[in-house]
């Protein structure tokens, strides 16, 4: 009893419970779920949404929010990929104007937000259609493939029977997580998301916070859409359509407040494995596909109103 | 209704009995009883953290019947308050710690709100809404323009809308928790007036404060709490100063402003010359207008005034928080103050007044919030040293009596006061060289004020130099070595502790703001 209490404190609780129930429910149902195979492929299909919802998690957290972060994802590939198949740069070359174009993205979305008040709903949305647009402009289209061998044989690689794209991500979840909570620039965003005239009181520049979050997250989109490329073996024009919603919604069932200042990497990747679990877990029970979409609406919604409860319930 | 006659002629208007109320595992109030006779007003006093909030929020039906052992009663009858709408429907007023007033709406909605016609449908008749928001203002003599936006208003003016809003319910118990911290000398005066009329008209009060001057005024009966207990009842009768504070604190407290015992050096370590702040919304007026003084190291200086005077306006500006001209030397070097950053790197710091506001990271526990403004010191290569910060925090804690189970409690849980006084320890951590205190003791209890007067001449001791706001004249007097008033954005009088009175501060604020008529 105690125990529990003490748990229910914790604020991963909130999303640790439902993942462990979830598991066992889908375990009972079908001894496979578990299997090394399997969860090998719930680690991996996580992967690139996971990667952009690092980023999003800082942003979140500053106060802000990015909706353009699949488009932007998909730009970046197609930029690095046209950039090194038509225009014959080096691969190095390719990839670092790719990460480029990620930055930049994020960078203008933070000045429209920050400088000119443009709410972040609209600003990114904007962004979104903007980026998506200038993909199809670059390829017309089309499919840009193959890309370079060695980007090649790095996306077909399987170290520890999963992906670098998978070791990529869990590095920068283990950095993203650390650098939140326990360096500077980690406490000033927090503060920023919690209360700007404080944090500016305390001499913080808020405007490059949130700033550099925006940055920060354009560039996880540009590694993710990247290293999808890598695996995909080609530059899709239609890589990261709809990522948006699930980084959204993972990093909000994961607890990170709408509103700024609450939130940590660590529940935003239970978030992500709670709605993998879910997602092939319906698959192995065999129910229909499109049940998967409608469970991630009805976790997300009430994973907010359980931890709504939870601090309820601490407070008084 | 059993007894007719004794709810006509109740013994009591309000009894809570046997209150007890506790917080994850900690204890907040137990076995409180407190009676409230009929046309009293009837005073709570204790220290910061005593329970004093958190019953009148058991009154209130903000933590509802079910989550507190004990029992209500209105007029001899027993209530169960199961929401702030219950405690309103039983003609109960409550004005909170918190300022809680929406800013986008104007007073006048504020003042009704939720109430916005008398006779409910659905489109509000704004004639007729601000007609009766100026009746009710009128009857209470502020002087405010309902069509006013609230975002507009400054704290005190605030406050004086949330006690209208409360009593434009016309309440038969009003809860008064801490209404007068933040309202100026002549605005408490006001209110007392008001307070004190209704009481002819069978309003009863419950007034909660930690300036005794109030209780002495005003007060008909006290009860004392002390940790979450009931200390000590008086009858105005039995009235007593010592006994109240020593019921209070459970001691004496000797040399309530303490002397100051160090010298000011002669060297100056600021000086602003002709700062001036335009007003925010209207052109050609200035909310600060010329105001110039230097300040020595180690030297208290007092910026007194009535409301809308400039007072708050002319630190947030020399902190960088609002557009200003005029010239800023630190150290005898001109130095420009764009924003709070620069403030903060040539060693100014700023208390602001309002700590809800932009005072405290409500996201955060104690130990954050202590250590927001010098993260340097408590980090290595940019990476936190939790153990350092830790110590830290802990260091305040203690040094400011702040109650709390350990520095990691989250800000959003302590009482009022202390709240208060972790900002205070937020703004000294990072050990600033001239520091602005707008209102710095407000909410907080006698005994830490004490603490708190010592703290601050420790300080100047050691050669910072402090400026205070206080709305509280006899602690500007007994603390300052020097006083500017300030009048309608002006200085109108300055002068030394020497020859510091109370007449010379009245006169000189209010009689600065019509000197075009003497002159
Ligand atoms: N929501 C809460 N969660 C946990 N503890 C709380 C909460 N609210 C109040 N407390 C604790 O209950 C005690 C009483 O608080 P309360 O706000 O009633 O004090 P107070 O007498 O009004 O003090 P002040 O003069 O500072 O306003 C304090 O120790 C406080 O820390
Ligand atoms: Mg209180």
């Amino acid at each position: 009893m105690k125990f529990l209490r003490k748990l229910w404190a914790i604020p991963e609780a909130g999303i640790f419970v439902p993942l462990l129930v979830f598991t066992l429910v889908f375990f009972c149902l079908n001894q496979s779920f578990l299997e090394p195979n399997s969860v090998a492929a719930m680690l991996r299909a996580m992967t690139f949404v996971g990667i952009i919802a690092v980023g999003q998690t800082w942003l979140m957290i500053a106060g802000g929010i990015d909706l353009s972060v699949g488009s932007v994802a998909g730009l970046c590939a197609i930029v690095s990929s046209w950039l090194m198949k038509t225009q014959g740069l080096p691969v190095e070359a390719g990839l670092l104007a790719g990460l480029a174009v990620g930055f930049m993205a994020g960078l203008v979305n933070g000045l429209i937000v920050v400088r000119f008040g443009i709410p972040a709903f609209i600003a990114t949305l904007g962004m979104l259609y903007v980026a998506r647009g200038l993909n199809y402009l670059l390829c017309q289209g089309y499919p840009i493939y193959p890309i370079p061998d060695p980007l090649k044989d790095l996306g077909r690689a399987e170290p520890l029977g999963l992906s670098w794209a998978f070791v990529a991500f869990v590095l920068l979840a283990g950095i993203g997580d650390f650098a939140l909570r326990r360096t500077v620039y980690g406490r000033m965003v927090y503060a920023t998301g919690g209360n700007v005239e404080v944090a500016r009181i305390a001499g913080i520049n808020t405007a490059w916070v949130q700033i550099g979050c925006y940055m920060l997250t354009g560039a996880m989109a540009a590694v993710a859409g990247m290293l999808l490329m890598s695996q995909l073996n080609v530059g899709q024009p239609e890589i990261g359509v709809g990522w948006e919603l699930d980084v959204i919604a993972s990093v909000v069932i994961g607890g990170v407040s709408l509103f700024g200042g609450v939130g940590t990497v660590v529940g935003t990747f239970l978030g992500l494995l709670i709605m993998q679990v879910v997602r092939s877990g319906l698959v192995v029970t065999g129910v229909n596909t499109h049940w998967q979409t409608v469970a991630v609406g009805v976790i997300m919604v009430t994973a907010v109103g359980v931890d709504l409860l939870r601090r309820r319930t601490k407070i008084s | 209704m059993l007894n007719p006659d004794h709810s006509l002629n109740p013994a009591f208007a309000l009894e809570m009995r046997g209150i007890s109320k506790s917080f994850a595992g900690v204890r907040a109030l137990s076995d409180v009883t407190v009676r409230v006779q009929q046309n009293h007003i009837h005073a709570l006093i204790g220290e910061n953290g005593a329970g004093k909030s958190t019953l009148m929020k058991i009154l209130d039906g903000v933590y509802p019947a079910g989550t507190f052992e004990g029992q209500i009663f209105l007029r001899d009858r027993p209530v169960r308050l199961g929401s702030p709408f219950d405690a309103r429907q039983q003609g109960i007023g409550y004005v909170p710690q918190e300022i809680g007033v929406i800013e986008g709406l104007t007073i006048a909605e504020n003042i009704f709100v939720g109430r916005w016609n008398e006779e409910g449908g659905v489109i509000v008749d704004f004639q007729r809404l601000f007609t009766r928001a100026a009746e009710l203002l009128d009857t209470m003599k502020i002087q405010l323009d309902p069509r006013v936006q609230v975002v507009t208003l400054n704290a005190s003016q605030r406050q004086l809308v949330m006690i209208a809003r409360a009593l434009a319910a016309r309440p038969s118990v009003l809860i008064l928790d801490e209404a007068t911290a933040c309202l100026t000398l002549d605005e408490t005066r006001n209110l007392f007036r008001v307070v004190r009329r209704l009481r002819g008209q069978a309003l009863t009060t419950i007034f909660i404060t930690h300036k005794m001057s109030e209780l002495f005024e005003i007060a008909d009966s006290a009860t004392i709490l002390r940790d979450g207990t009931v200390a000590a009842e008086f009858e105005r009768a039995q009235f007593d100063e010592h006994e109240i504070v020593a019921a209070m604190v459970g001691r004496t407290i000797e040399n309530y402003y303490p002397v100051r015992e160090s010298a000011v050096s002669d060297r100056e370590v600021f000086r602003v010359e002709e700062l001036t702040v335009p007003h925010p919304h209207l052109a050609h007026r200035n909310v600060v207008d010329g105001v110039s003084f230097s300040l020595r190291r180690g030297e208290i200086l007092g910026i007194g005034g009535l409301v809308g005077s400039g007072r708050s306006e002319t630190v947030n500006a020399l902190y960088g928080r609002l557009p200003h001209r005029g010239r800023i030397f630190v150290e005898g070097r001109e130095t420009l103050v764009r924003n709070p950053r620069e403030a903060k790197a040539h060693g100014l710091g700023l208390l602001t007044e309002d700590r809800k506001l932009d005072g405290l990271l409500f996201n955060f526990a104690i130990r954050e919030n202590v250590t927001l403004h010098d993260l340097p010191q408590v980090s290595r290569l940019r990476v936190l040293d939790r153990a350092h910060e830790t110590a830290c925090a802990a260091h305040y804690l203690q040094q400011l009596s702040i109650r709390a189970p350990s520095v990691q409690t989250p800000v959003a849980n302590l009482s009022g006061g202390n709240q208060q006084k972790v900002v205070l320890a937020k703004v000294l951590f990072p050990k600033p060289r001239v520091l602005f205190l707008d209102e710095p003791t407000k909410g907080v209890d006698v005994g830490a004020k004490n603490e708190i007067y010592k703290l601050m001449m420790g300080l100047a001791g050691q050669g910072i130099a402090l400026v205070v706001i206080s709305s509280e004249l006899p602690e500007l007097l007994a603390l300052a070595d020097r006083i500017v008033v300030l009048a309608r954005g002006r200085i109108v009088d300055e002068f030394n502790k020497q020859e510091a009175s109370e007449q010379r501060f009245m006169l000189a604020a209010t009689g600065g703001a019509n000197s075009h008529l003497s002159n």
